[in-house]
């Protein structure tokens, strides 16, 4: 077999590393697609779903050149959640995503890797600004938003996932 | 700092009497986004949307990264203009390990998608290690039909299809064709 791979750059933060998806984070991955949770997110997705899912991630990467890393535990490499920059075909502008798994809420795991994924959009990527999208009933990621210093920018109607509410981030320069 | 270059690596590229097969890459989205967003892609699941179409496009690339193995993008030797999708595909779920293909517009009635999934199916039953292999194909997909059967594949009733209703046109298998797999 060939040794394919996609090199993509990690991230360091206190708790956290931002990696490459792999195959071996399948389970989790899949695990939290499967989750009721996965309403904010268009799911819940079977695994057969959840599989094109984790491959979307993986193939963001190499269409736009940047893309939504695991969020792993430092110490551990366990999966927590998803973050990064994302702009799909379809979506409303760039944006800063994020998920974290079930096991890994309210430990602030999103709050951090979000922080990260932001500034490498703004000081890598160099975007000068940028928009976070969620779900009208997901409150957790509004309340992260907000706390991120986001503010309410209407609406936009995803073709299959429905109404998303549009968070703006504090630009580039206000955050400098 | 500046945005680091994002590259699929490894990728075989192979070539064949008139094509170059390399991996997917940015630059070949409208092609395929065109036809999966036609009519021609309802025997590819679709017609789907540009959004739909998109995660789709980026499930083949990161089909490589994930088994080592992948379609490749089909150019005319000495261009680099993406004809269309052809090789190894087998997404979790799937049940058995496919030789697929898909030919853009304007690329269709050269025999382009037989030199490719040949070229294809090779490399899957030395490089990849397959044993088997088998292509799905939609009831009613006459020109998928022909090929398949112009790649020596033939109905097997008893294999499980993709979807109710789809036929799966099964290889004659690395044994039959002499290769063993180098795994």
């Amino acid at each position: 077999m060939t040794g394919t791979r996609i090199t993509i750059p990690t991230l360091e933060t206190k708790r956290l590393r931002l990696r490459a998806p792999e195959f071996r984070d399948f389970d989790s991955f899949a695990a939290f697609r499967a989750s009721p949770r996965a309403v904010h997110v268009g799911g819940p997705h079977d695994r057969d779903q959840a599989f094109n899912q984790l491959c979307a991630l993986i193939g963001h990467w190499q269409l736009r050149g940047y893309g939504r890393w695991i969020v792993a535990d430092r110490e551990t490499d366990e999966a927590l959640g998803t973050t990064g920059p994302y702009y799909p075909e379809g979506w409303y502008a760039p944006e800063i995503a994020w998920s974290v798994f079930d096991r890994a809420e309210g430990r602030g795991i999103a709050y951090e890797a979000a922080q990260a994924a932001r500034a490498y959009a703004y000081d890598v990527l160099g975007w000068t600004t940028v928009v976070s999208l969620v779900t009208p009933e997901n409150t957790r990621s509004a309340a992260l938003a907000q706390r991120m210093g986001c503010v309410r920018d209407g609406t936009f109607e995803h073709e299959s996932i429905g109404p998303l509410h549009i968070w703006r981030h504090p630009s580039a320069e206000a955050l400098a | 700092m500046s945005a680091p270059e994002i590259k699929l690596t490894g990728v075989p590229e192979l070539e064949t009497e008139r094509l170059r097969m390399r991996a997917p890459i940015a630059k070949d989205w409208p092609a395929y986004r065109d036809l999966m967003t036609s009519e021609r892609a309802k025997y590819l699941g679709g017609p789907h949307t540009p959004g739909r179409a998109y995660k789709e496009f980026s499930v083949e690339i990161a089909h490589w990264v994930i088994h080592g193995a992948g379609p490749w993008m089909l150019c005319l030797k000495g261009t680099d203009d993406a004809i269309g999708l052809v090789g190894p595909y087998h997404p979790e779920g799937w049940p058995e390990r496919e030789i697929g293909w898909m030919i853009f517009e304007g690329g269709e009635g050269h025999g382009y998608a037989f030199e490719a999934a040949v070229a294809s199916r090779h490399w899957a039953y030395t490089e990849g290690g397959w044993e088997s292999a088998v292509s799905y194909i939609g009831q009613g997909n006459t020109r998928s039909i022909a090929l398949a059967e112009r790649l020596g594949a033939v109905l097997d009733e008893a294999a499980t299809p993709l979807d109710p209703g789809d036929l799966v046109y099964r290889h004659p298998s690395a044994a039959d064709l002499g290769l063993r797999g180098v795994v």
